[in-house]
């Protein structure tokens, strides 16, 4: 450890950071608090909650900046086997939900275009284009990056991923493990879960070796028990939304997913799900709604338009619309039951093996299809993300077999999830019009 | 002039030898395998020029061009001939269709699907070995032909002989007195005749100089369709010398050593030519790329991509950065499958041999 990056790391981040940014929070949580939204608003007040998930992020984010020299960082995919690199103390990057922060608060379209001005197409995965933007320029609206001692990238979600980090290795020239994840087009058989096994136990040795110490199972078994709890914790608060009225949309799960992924297992994340799902609770018990007057409830399939989650929002909710739950967001805590502390490495290999994106496209729909019936819903969106193809390619049968098997009105909504050149507000709007006129018509 | 059996010749073959047809989707699979099988392969790389109005009916407008091509042609009864379809996992696109094959379109013909390690660690080889008996078994359930370990080997022998005329052919292009286009049709025919008769064919090419003249160019890419491509580069005064094509040089598969019939295939796959697809490390590839170009005497490299194909799109500019550090001038060009080439995309390689003259 460099005594001088320890130094400001102490400083920068565990004393003078910290207490800003629970300063911060408090005074977030007065302003929600204070908020009296104007009676034509159709959304009722935020979760208090979001301020707490924003010191959480915020402070990983801090972290970030001061940790090279202090802790070994790695760079890691969002479906990727963290328990391991978590039990060695890496501090652990998402460049996905970089990305998204990028998009959300629309620093993404900049940082885009730095990747194209490097020749990057405009027709590859735009959460790439904005991380490769800000790994070539240093920008990042974080203030700053730390620069990896590893990248782990694991194919459960995407091809993609495996051509960015090829791309980030020899930008910064340093290790990539994979951990290949073969798409289950049928039931995964034992040759597949054995195979994602052995690079699980694989990435070990590559890991200790850079972090420089041993991995304990110990720790390794506690940080699967906690990952497991956190899972449970947010399949639970996403299940509240069967409640009529739902006291959330899946907008706030989008916007209070941050900690699932970046920080998941985490004890301080455990402690802000177990917070939110207790103000989730009053609002159920007070019989409050996340939408003033909820009237539909829809799906939403696929990743949010991060940059109109707040437009989106709004515009459905003013029709009576509430997006009560996602394909997305319910990915993050439906394989909780997979995890087994017992087993921490096999059961590794059953969850990473299985995650949505690694499914068929029938498995999606069946999924689909049971959300339907557990939330009780009256319609679907499906967000057509040309940045995302594994999620969007079988979107147009997914549709027509909801539609015309489940006579459940259902919409592709072309858009792309951090690019906002794609998206067209008056075409979003008119598709979304006719596709509530079709629900109210059903 | 070269003689090659058509499509429709070696399907009416393979009925008479009593063998079945697999219709194969890009770009890596275990031909010998499928011999063995008793399942004459046939690629499919598209094709080019067909009504995609079904494949639009299940793939979205950015999805890759082979996707909604081969989908269009599948629905359209072009694959009618085929008994099986397989679909190797070789990116999001064709893994999206192979997806929406067996749970929505539901062809006649059962879908088999193939998942190709990104890595080549032993762990990889491995599980590519006993995916290829996941494969075998599934083969044996749609045909009921089980070969012994002993007829494993013999189709794989034959492939490989096929596969070093491939190689001799690429690495003697100067010696091969075809132009570009029939030299490229004589290569892809390999991706439909059976290997003896790739041998054979593969033997009779005329040997002497090349004919070209101009600007010698090195093209890399997925597949130089519609093939005209090289009637409209040699009309520009330039030639094709060497290719890192998926479809052509990036499956020159080599022998393998091992013992077991389905190691012996999974090495050869996981031991092919370098390959964004398959993972390859991109600076590797821009190296060998480079060294390839040295070795060819191209004066540039051609880089002719299908649209929206990730895989390729990620390397262009490390490819490229590399490259032009190395004095070699590289261009790259987007086609659709679904027309002919569009005339900004000539006028673009037609001043990229111009500044190479």
């Amino acid at each position: 450890m460099n005594p001088k990056d320890y130094l400001a790391y102490t400083l920068g981040y565990q004393l003078l950071g910290k207490s800003y940014l629970s300063w911060q929070r408090h005074s977030d949580e007065r302003a929600i608090k204070a908020l009296r939204p104007a009676a034509d608003d159709p959304l009722n007040p935020p979760l208090v909650g979001t301020a707490r998930m924003k010191e959480l992020m915020s402070r990983h984010y801090l972290e970030g900046r001061y940790a090279n020299g202090v802790r070994k960082v790695a760079w890691v995919t969002s479906g990727a086997p963290i328990e391991v690199l978590r039990a060695l103390d890496f501090f652990l990057i998402y460049p996905e939900n970089h990305a998204a922060l990028c998009g959300a608060r629309r620093h993404a379209e900049g940082l885009c275009v730095e990747a194209e001005n490097a020749g990057y197409s405009r027709d590859i995965c735009s959460y790439a284009r904005t991380d490769i933007g800000s790994a070539l320029s240093g920008r990042t609206p974080m203030g700053k990056l730390p620069r990896p001692d590893l990248l782990l990238c694991c194919t459960n979600i995407c091809q993609t991923v495996l051509y960015w980090y090829r791309v980030l290795a020899a930008h910064f020239n340093v290790p990539l493990y994979v951990v290949d994840a073969p798409f289950l087009y049928d039931k995964a058989s034992d040759h597949q879960l054995d195979y994602v096994l052995e690079q699980i136990e694989g990435l070990i040795p590559v890991a200790e070796k850079v972090a420089g110490k041993r991995v304990s199972r110990e720790r390794l078994q506690e940080i699967m028990e906690q990952g497991k709890s956190c899972a449970e914790l947010w399949l639970t608060i996403m299940d509240r939304a069967q409640h009529r009225p739902s006291p959330i949309t899946a907008f706030d799960g989008f916007i209070n997913m941050g900690p699932i992924v970046d920080l998941r297992g985490e004890p301080e994340t455990f402690a802000f799900y177990t917070e939110l799902l207790g103000e989730i609770d009053r609002r159920i018990d007070n019989g409050v709604g996340a939408i003033r007057n909820e009237r539909k409830r829809v799906l939403w399939d696929n990743l949010p338009v991060w940059y109109k989650i707040g437009k989106l929002s709004r515009h459905l909710g003013a029709k009576g619309v509430n997006v009560v739950v996602s394909t997305y967001t319910y990915a993050w805590g439906e394989l909780a039951p997979m995890m087994d502390a017992a087993d921490p490495m096999r059961s590794s290999a059953r969850v990473y093996l299985h995650p949505i994106l690694n499914r068929s496209t029938g498995d999606k729909l069946r999924s689909m299809r049971e959300m339907v019936a557990k939330f009780q819903l009256d319609g679907a969106i499906l967000h057509s993300d040309r940045s995302c193809k594994p999620y969007s390619l079988g979107q147009i049968d997914q549709r027509d077999n909801l539609a015309n098997d489940l006579e459940v009105p259902a919409v592709l909504l072309e858009a792309d999830h951090s690019d906002p050149r794609v998206y067209s507000d008056e075409q979003a709007d008119a598709r979304l019009d006719a596709f509530i006129e079709t629900m109210e018509a059903a | 002039m070269l003689t090659i059996p058509t499509r429709a010749d070696v399907v009416r073959q393979a009925r008479e030898r009593g063998e079945r047809v697999a219709a194969v989707l890009p770009i890596h699979y275990p031909r010998a395998l499928l011999r063995a099988h008793g399942f004459q392969p046939m690629e499919v790389w598209g094709p080019p020029r067909v009504s995609v109005v079904e494949g639009n009916a299940h793939f979205q407008a950015y999805t890759c061009g082979i996707v909604r091509n081969a989908t269009s042609f599948l629905m359209q009864g072009g694959l009618d001939a085929a008994d099986v379809v397989v679909v190797p996992h070789t990116c999001d696109a064709l893994q999206g269709m192979a997806s929406v094959l067996k749970d929505f379109i539901k062809p006649r013909q059962p879908v088999a699907t193939i998942y190709l390690p990104r890595a080549v660690r032993a762990v990889d080889r491995g599980f590519l070995a006993a995916e290829l008996r996941r494969l075998a078994q599934q083969l044996a359930e749609i045909y009921g032909l089980r070969p012994s370990d002993a007829e494993l080997l013999a189709a794989i022998e034959r492939e490989d002989e096929a596969d070093r005329e491939l190689r001799f052919l690429a690495e003697h292009r100067g010696d091969i007195a075809l132009g570009d286009r029939d030299y490229f049709t004589l290569l892809r025919a390999r991706e439909f005749l059976p290997a003896e008769s790739f041998v054979e064919v593969a033997r009779s090419a005329p040997r002497g100089q090349a004919p070209g003249g101009g600007v010698p160019l090195m093209i890399s890419g997925i597949v130089p369709e519609p093939m005209e491509l090289f009637d409209h580069i040699n009309a520009m005064g330039a030639h094709v010398v060497a290719d890192d094509l998926a479809c052509c040089s990036r499956r020159l598969y080599r022998p393998s050593g091992a013992s077991d019939p389905f190691q012996r295939m999974a090495d050869s796959l996981i031991d092919a030519p370098l390959d964004p697809t398959r993972g390859s490390p991109i600076l590797e590839r821009a190296r060998n790329v480079s060294r390839r170009i040295a070795e060819c005497g191209a004066k540039g490299l051609l880089v002719y991509d299908v649209k929206f194909c990730e895989p390729e799109l990620f390397d262009v500019p490390l490819l490229r950065k590399h490259l032009t550090a190395e004095g070699i001038s590289m261009l790259h060009v987007e086609f659709d499958m679904t027309g002919s080439i569009a005339q900004q995309t000539l006028t673009r390689i037609e001043a990229f041999v111009e500044m190479l003259q």
